[in-house]
């Protein structure tokens, strides 16, 4: 039994949360003049976590279209990232609980006492 | 946890709670006229700004990254005010034109909509991540 599995959830809780964080800021700056929407690339940022190496960071959207006051946030667009991310982490979260539970009755005693 | 969602989500409702303010503000006064000489009530429009101001050059971290957005300030509206021919009014100047504010009461009421548009989004972040927490929660939760 490999306990590595775990450092594969904790890459993905790390980089779900950092998107989370990033789509929330997105969401709050959806009025301000000159703001552009940001986001990680979750697989580079996944790898990045999993690997050791330095995450790539956030990086401008760049898709939507920019309004007059410079502001490119697509509420939409935010809240169904938004969305996508939060079902990707309480899958992970559903799939760490399963794990942990397997591992934990492995390290039980025989139960049957024998 | 990453930088703290809650954090970013509630400065983003108190910064469209303030604007609704300001537009509630403008609405209020909308019908108010002023005396010959005084000056009419000018539009208030509330502007934001970024806390973050470049964060392409540190890599969002988890403790240190100051995101969400605050007011920046508070500009009045430059538009011209509007002049009523009423010369009943007590209020009227020597022509009989009656000054009134500049408010359009169009524009607010737009603003309004994109602004509970924005805060309902930032609900809907609040309740979102307060799933993922009770989620994560009970996976930690072996029997």
């Amino acid at each position: 039994m490999q306990a590595g599995f775990l450092s594969y959830y904790d890459g993905i809780f790390n980089t779900a949360q950092d998107r989370q964080a990033l789509i929330a800021n997105n969401i709050a700056n959806a009025n301000t003049p000159g703001f552009k929407a940001m986001d990680i690339p979750f697989q580079a940022t996944l790898a990045a976590h999993l690997t050791g190496a330095t995450p790539p960071g956030p990086q401008y959207r760049a898709s939507a279209t920019v309004g007059l006051d410079g502001n490119d946030v697509a509420l939409d667009n935010e809240r169904i990232e938004g969305t996508q991310n939060a079902e990707q982490l309480m899958a992970a979260a559903t799939f760490l609980h399963q794990s942990t539970a397997d591992l934990i009755t492995a390290l039980r005693p025989n139960p049957s006492g024998s | 946890m990453a930088a703290d969602i809650f954090a970013i989500a509630g400065s983003a409702l108190d910064a469209q709670d303030s604007r609704m303010a300001a537009i509630a503000s403008n609405l209020a006064n909308a019908d108010s006229i002023a005396a010959p000489g005084q000056t009419p009530y000018k539009a208030r429009e509330v502007i934001f700004q970024p806390m973050m101001d470049s964060p392409f050059e540190s890599q969002i971290d988890a403790q240190t990254a100051d995101a969400g957005v605050q007011v920046a300030g508070t500009i009045t509206s430059g538009a011209p005010s509007v002049q009523k021919y009423d010369p009943g009014n007590p209020l009227a100047d020597s022509k009989g034109y009656v000054t009134g504010s500049n408010v359009s009461q169009v524009n607010e009421m737009v603003d309004l909509i994109d602004s509970s548009n924005s805060y309902a989004a930032s609900v809907a972040v609040l309740q979102s991540a307060s799933r993922v927490d009770q989620q994560i929660l009970s996976s930690f939760q072996v029997v």
